[in-house]
C-alpha cells in the first residue's frame, strides 16, 4: 500500500495533539463523494470511576508497522478507491482529548462507513497500546484489554476469554 | 544461556522504572523465555499479577513472535500485555 492512500502515525501528546482536519484532507479526493472519520476521546467515567486523565503505552515500532498491515486489509477489502488515515496519540491526556482518530475516504459512503469501522476496531484490538486510567481519587490502573489472539488468524478466538465491553 | 532484553509495556512497564528488565534463557524459543518469566515473576515481583503473564505475547519490532518460534538473534524482545487503545 502506497503513502498515497494511507497515513498512519504516533503523535505524543506533549508536542502535538491529533487534529480531525488533518485526516479529512489525508483521505479526500476530487473523486471521493464519502468521508467518515471517528474520533475518540478522553472519558470522565469508565466503570463507575471518575477519570481525570489517561496515558497511553504504545510499543512505536510495532504500531505503525500493524498500522500499516490493518490498512492493507481495509484496503484489499474496500479498495482499491478508498484512502486511510489512523492517529493514536502517546502520553498524558486529560478528559475531553483526542485520543484517536481514524478516517477513510471513498466514491460512496457504504464503503467510507464500513472501511472506517473496521480500521477502528482492528486498531482498539490489534495494536499494542495500552492505557492507563487516573482516578480522581488518586489511584491509577491499567485498562483490562483484548489479549493479542488475532496476530495469528490461525489460531481464531480460541484463546480470546473475555467479553468486549472496550 | 541466551540473553534477553525484555522491553516492558503497559502493566509489566511497573515492574522496573527502566522499562527494561534481562534476563537469561536457558533455550532459544519464545516458550522457554515465557518459562523462565513464570518462575521469576513472582519470586522478583511478588505483588505483581503474575497471571497476566499467560494473556500476554511476545514480539520484535516487526511482529508477534508464536511460543513455537525462535527468539530474535539481537535478543530484543517485547512483552506486550492485552491491549486497549483508542
Amino acid at each position: 500500500m502506497g503513502n498515497d492512500v494511507f497515513i498512519g502515525k504516533v503523535l505524543d501528546r506533549a508536542s502535538a495533539a491529533i487534529d480531525p482536519a488533518e485526516a479529512i484532507a489525508a483521505v479526500s479526493d476530487p473523486g471521493f463523494g464519502g468521508i467518515d472519520v471517528f474520533i475518540g476521546k478522553v472519558r470522565d467515567l469508565n466503570q463507575g470511576r471518575a477519570v481525570r486523565g489517561i496515558t497511553y503505552d504504545l510499543f512505536e515500532p510495532l504500531v505503525l508497522n500493524e498500522f500499516r498491515r490493518l490498512a492493507a486489509e481495509v484496503e484489499a477489502a474496500f479498495g482499491p478507491r478508498v484512502k486511510l488515515y489512523v492517529a493514536h496519540a502517546k502520553g498524558r491526556l486529560a478528559v475531553g482529548e483526542v485520543a484517536v482518530v481514524v478516517a477513510a475516504g471513498s466514491p460512496h459512503r457504504d464503503e467510507a462507513f464500513r472501511a472506517c469501522r473496521q480500521l477502528i476496531e482492528a486498531v482498539k484490538h490489534r495494536c499494542p497500546i495500552w492505557k492507563q486510567e487516573h482516578y480522581e481519587d488518586g489511584d491509577s490502573q491499567w485498562s483490562e484489554g483484548c489479549a493479542l489472539c488475532h496476530a495469528d488468524p490461525a489460531e481464531g478466538d480460541a484463546a480470546h476469554g473475555h467479553d468486549h465491553a472496550h | 544461556m541466551k540473553q534477553v532484553n525484555l522491553q516492558l509495556f503497559g502493566a509489566f512497564s511497573e515492574l522496573d522504572a527502566s522499562r527494561e528488565i534481562v534476563v537469561e534463557v536457558p533455550g532459544d524459543r519464545v516458550a522457554d523465555l515465557r518459562q523462565v518469566l513464570r518462575e521469576l515473576l513472582p519470586q522478583r515481583w511478588p505483588r505483581f499479577r503474575a497471571g497476566l503473564l499467560d494473556y500476554s505475547v511476545f514480539a520484535d519490532q516487526q511482529c508477534v513472535l508464536r511460543d513455537h518460534e525462535r527468539l530474535p538473534e539481537d535478543g530484543c524482545v517485547a512483552i506486550l500485555p492485552p491491549v486497549s487503545g483508542g
